[in-house]
């Protein structure tokens, strides 16, 4: 600590520090994005990358945030750089770099020195163990860059010298699998690359406080960009597979026409085969499983929230929703085969979906509305108690339309869930690949006796996307691949606008609320 | 106006004569005193009695917070009820309108009456009670609809304004009768001018002074005869409570009005009789605002108002 808390108030100029770890931090965020691609096998390793091929690239980009780490660690140490660091690096990230040193020297002496398992393992533990006390023994900015800053330039040295090259691979003992280059070196450079992007953060604010604190802000950015990335990941690639044979065929304008939506699965040669039935089915049972499970949920909710005296009764309830909605899908699937199919006509039948997924559902909406419901502030049912309303109309009038926002996000959630189950649909709705969907507005017919309604359609069974899409990929129904990535591609636009619905209901009730 | 049985100035010089060794039990032996000491049923105000409590005890489990608390509230008239946190001066103002019922802790012995008729016995409407016994609150709490449907709420719930379903098809909605209510409550609670324009925005939209009177205005909305305040400027800026003070005094005109402070000031400019609660939840002295605060019989009360004490 060169002047102790001397850190300016006020900084007009970026310094030559800040500038270096921008660049490091930089250089490794690019180079952890092309790792993914690499990983994803989206480049290889001939890929150009700015004149070099793309693993030159990673290897000298490894090799120059490694030597520069180094140096920013020294200069700061030696007081070059005016850096305001702490005693140590803390105890968190002294035991990650000491586990890391462990796997390090682990593997080393296991594989590349071929010593036994017991040798490996002590090994590993000593320098584990010598790596985090050293950690704890030298000033943070030595700690949080030099460790770093070495592990990454010898993989860069590595890469760079041919020893860890492209046909380099690995056929661990103890596992069937190997380990090829072309994957080991790009997830080493994803791997390092947010090691160094972290330490080079730290560097940046001249360590300290501040300095934990932008690192920490790195890695938590970070964590939700991944996330996004993952989603969007998830969709470009299930749309690029399944977007040819859903647009098979579209016309637009006056004759419009989108066989693989409009169609069923036609078996005829001429015609493309479509999904048609599936989506209607699709539709049919969430809409059938919301209806059944939404009142039921909210009225369970509000009786447990507003009515019920909270004890023993309230938290066994309150114990038996969460159980209710951690029970595993196939196991409602089951009790829907072997307790609703026999009393419903004894077939897989539309119904008994929505009355499994329904029940699936009504736990989740149980929750949420009670969340939501306790989160309504306790002024509003005073204040409506003290105008001499009763409690039920102070629940309906207030209370509920209060807690609306919330419920509707339970609803969505749920509603994202069940749309895709497959294993409860698979034993009680089971229908396979059809030409003609499910017609229950048409069915409805009058009877002279009671029930005085009849439906044929909801009594039949009917086909559903993720069924349909298990059916084609896994079961191998169909022959065609195409078809299924197709069916996927649908499934995840109507679960996505089943979440635009929800979203929308949301934010109409709450702009109720505020506007 | 007659002297309670025992004066408090005796009382408490008692008290302060004796050692600290003895002072679990004269505190024993000085509860039934001030038990008698407590009625304050013999002062004389001007008017009818609107409100009246006779050993009025609660208890929040095992804390005794109000201890026999024996008072008759002048109608159309202005009581404050003032005293340190935690003296029961909330709590006695909830026992009013039964409220404390919603609180499942809080055991309530004795009796109030409302003109003469018991509000703690079985068969009490309790809905019929808060209409006639309306409550404003400490902080401003509206409810998050447009400013109209707050004032509205209570008449709608009540069937002053027909608003059912089966209205709604028969056109008969009784949209002139609402406006009525609306603008009436509105200008009793001296908002209407500042909201007339913009009625159908949400309630949550106005400033906290404003969000109080709208709460007054909705209490008004219902036609109470008595309306009861938590300390209902203790959130508020000076201006939007001197506005909230300037209300209250109108209102005693046509109400009877019961508040809750612990501005002694603001109970001095805005109230016509004046009940001091001490820790303990005893209710030391109850008399003319003028008189308690110009000269309280009790020397309590004296150190608690010259801010000795509290």
């Amino acid at each position: 600590m060169s002047d102790g808390y001397g850190s300016k108030l006020v900084e007009g100029q970026t310094s030559a520090l800040e500038r270096v770890t921008t660049g490091v931090v930089g250089l490794s965020i690019v180079s952890c994005l092309l790792g993914m691609t690499s990983i994803l096998r989206w480049t290889t390793e001939s890929t150009e990358f700015l004149g070099v091929s793309l693993f030159d690239f990673f290897a000298i980009g490894l090799l120059a945030m490694g030597l520069t780490l180094v140096v920013i660690g020294v200069a700061s140490r030696t007081g070059m750089v005016e850096t305001q660091p702490d005693r140590n690096v803390g105890a968190f990230t002294a035991v990650a770099i000491g586990a890391i040193s462990a796997v390090v020297v682990g593997l080393v002496v296991s594989q590349t020195l071929g010593l036994g398992t017991l040798v490996s393992v002590l090994a590993a533990l000593v320098a584990g163990a010598a790596t985090t006390l050293a950690m704890l023994l030298v000033r943070e900015d030595i700690g949080s860059t030099v460790p770093i800053g070495v592990l990454t330039a010898v993989v860069g040295v590595l890469v760079v010298t041919g020893v860890l090259g492209p046909e380099w691979s690995w056929d661990p003992e103890a596992f069937t699998a190997t380990f090829n280059g072309t994957i080991v070196i790009p997830a080493l450079t994803v791997f390092c690359g947010l090691l160094s992007a972290w330490a080079a953060a730290k560097a940046n604010e001249g360590f300290g406080t501040r300095g934990r604190q932008n690192g920490a802000y790195l890695l938590i950015g970070l964590n939700a960009f991944g996330m996004l990335a993952i989603l969007a990941g998830l969709i470009v690639f299930i749309a690029s597979k399944g977007i040819g044979p859903v647009l098979e065929g579209v016309q637009l304008g006056a004759g419009f026409d989108w066989p693989f939506v409009t169609n069923g699965y036609t078996l005829s040669p001429n015609e493309p085969n479509g999904v048609f039935p599936a989506i209607v089915g699709t539709f049919w049972v969430v809409l059938g499983a919301v209806l059944l499970a939404v009142p039921l949920g909210i009225g369970a909710a509000v009786f447990l929230t507003e009515y019920a005296e909270q004890g023993r009764f309230t938290a066994v309830v309150e114990v038996a929703t969460n159980g209710l909605w951690s029970t595993p899908s196939v196991v409602f699937g089951l009790f829907g085969y072997a307790f609703l199919v026999p009393r419903l006509g004894n077939n897989t039948s539309l119904l008994a979906g929505m009355l499994v997924l329904g029940f699936m559902l009504l736990p989740l909406v149980v929750i949420t509305s009670r969340e939501a419901l306790i989160s309504v502030p306790d002024e509003y049912r005073d204040a409506s108690a003290a105008l001499g309303v009763s409690q039920w109309e102070t629940i309906r009038s207030v209370v509920v339309p209060a807690a609306l926002p919330g419920v509707a996000t339970g609803v969505i959630l749920g509603v994202g869930r069940i749309a895709g189950e497959t294993a409860p649909i698979l034993l009680v709705m089971t229908g396979g690949l059809r030409d003609n969907a499910p017609n229950i507005l048409g069915s409805f017919e009058f009877t002279s006796s009671p029930p005085f309604v009849a439906n044929d359609a909801l009594l039949q069974s009917a086909p559903a996307l993720p069924y349909q899409l298990y059916a084609t990929i896994t079961a191998g129904v169909s022959g065609d691949e195409s078809f299924g990535w197709a069916t996927a591609l649908v499934l995840l636009l109507v679960v996505l606008s089943f979440y635009a619905v929800g979203i929308a209901s949301r934010f109409y009730f709450r702009r109720k609320l505020h506007q | 106006m007659s002297e309670p049985v025992t004066s408090a100035d005796t009382e408490n010089s008692t008290q302060t004569t004796q050692s600290t060794q003895s002072t679990e039990r004269s505190t024993v032996s000085g509860e039934t005193d001030e038990r008698i000491q407590q009625s304050w049923l013999d002062y004389d105000f001007e008017g009818e009695p609107k409100l009246a409590s006779k050993e009025l005890d609660v208890h929040y489990g095992s804390d005794h917070a109000l201890k026999g608390i024996s008072m008759e509230i002048p109608k159309e008239s202005v009581t404050a009820l003032i005293g340190p946190s935690g003296c029961g001066k909330s709590t006695f103002l909830r026992c009013l309108n039964r409220m404390n019922d919603r609180i499942k802790a809080a055991n309530v012995d004795g009796s109030v009456t409302l003109d003469g008729e018991e509000i703690y016995q079985d068969g009490v409407n309790l809905v019929e009670l808060r209409k006639r016994v309306g409550m404003v609150f400490q902080a401003p709490n509206p409810f998050p609809k447009s400013i109209r449907d707050n004032i509205a709420y209570g008449p709608r719930k009540h069937g002053d304004i027909d608003t059912g379903l089966l209205a709604r098809l028969s056109g008969r909605k009784d949209q002139k009768k609402e406006d009525e209510i609306v603008e009436r409550s509105l200008k009793q609670a001296a908002l209407w001018d500042e909201v007339k324009n913009r009625l159908d925005d949400n309630a949550l939209g106005l400033s906290g002074g404003q969000q109080q009177r709208l709460c007054i205005a909705r209490c008004l909305a219902t036609d109470p005869e008595v309306i009861l305040m938590d300390e209902p400027a203790s959130a508020l800026d000076p201006i939007a409570t001197s506005k909230i003070e300037d209300l209250i005094a109108d209102l005693a005109e046509n109400y009877t009005v019961v508040v809750v402070t612990h501005n002694m000031q603001q109970a001095a400019r805005i109230s016509d009789q004046t009940a001091v609660f001490l820790t303990g939840g005893e209710l030391v002295e109850y008399g003319d605002t003028d008189k308690i605060f110009e000269s309280p019989e009790s020397q309590r009360v004296e150190d608690y108002i010259t801010g000795k004490f509290g």
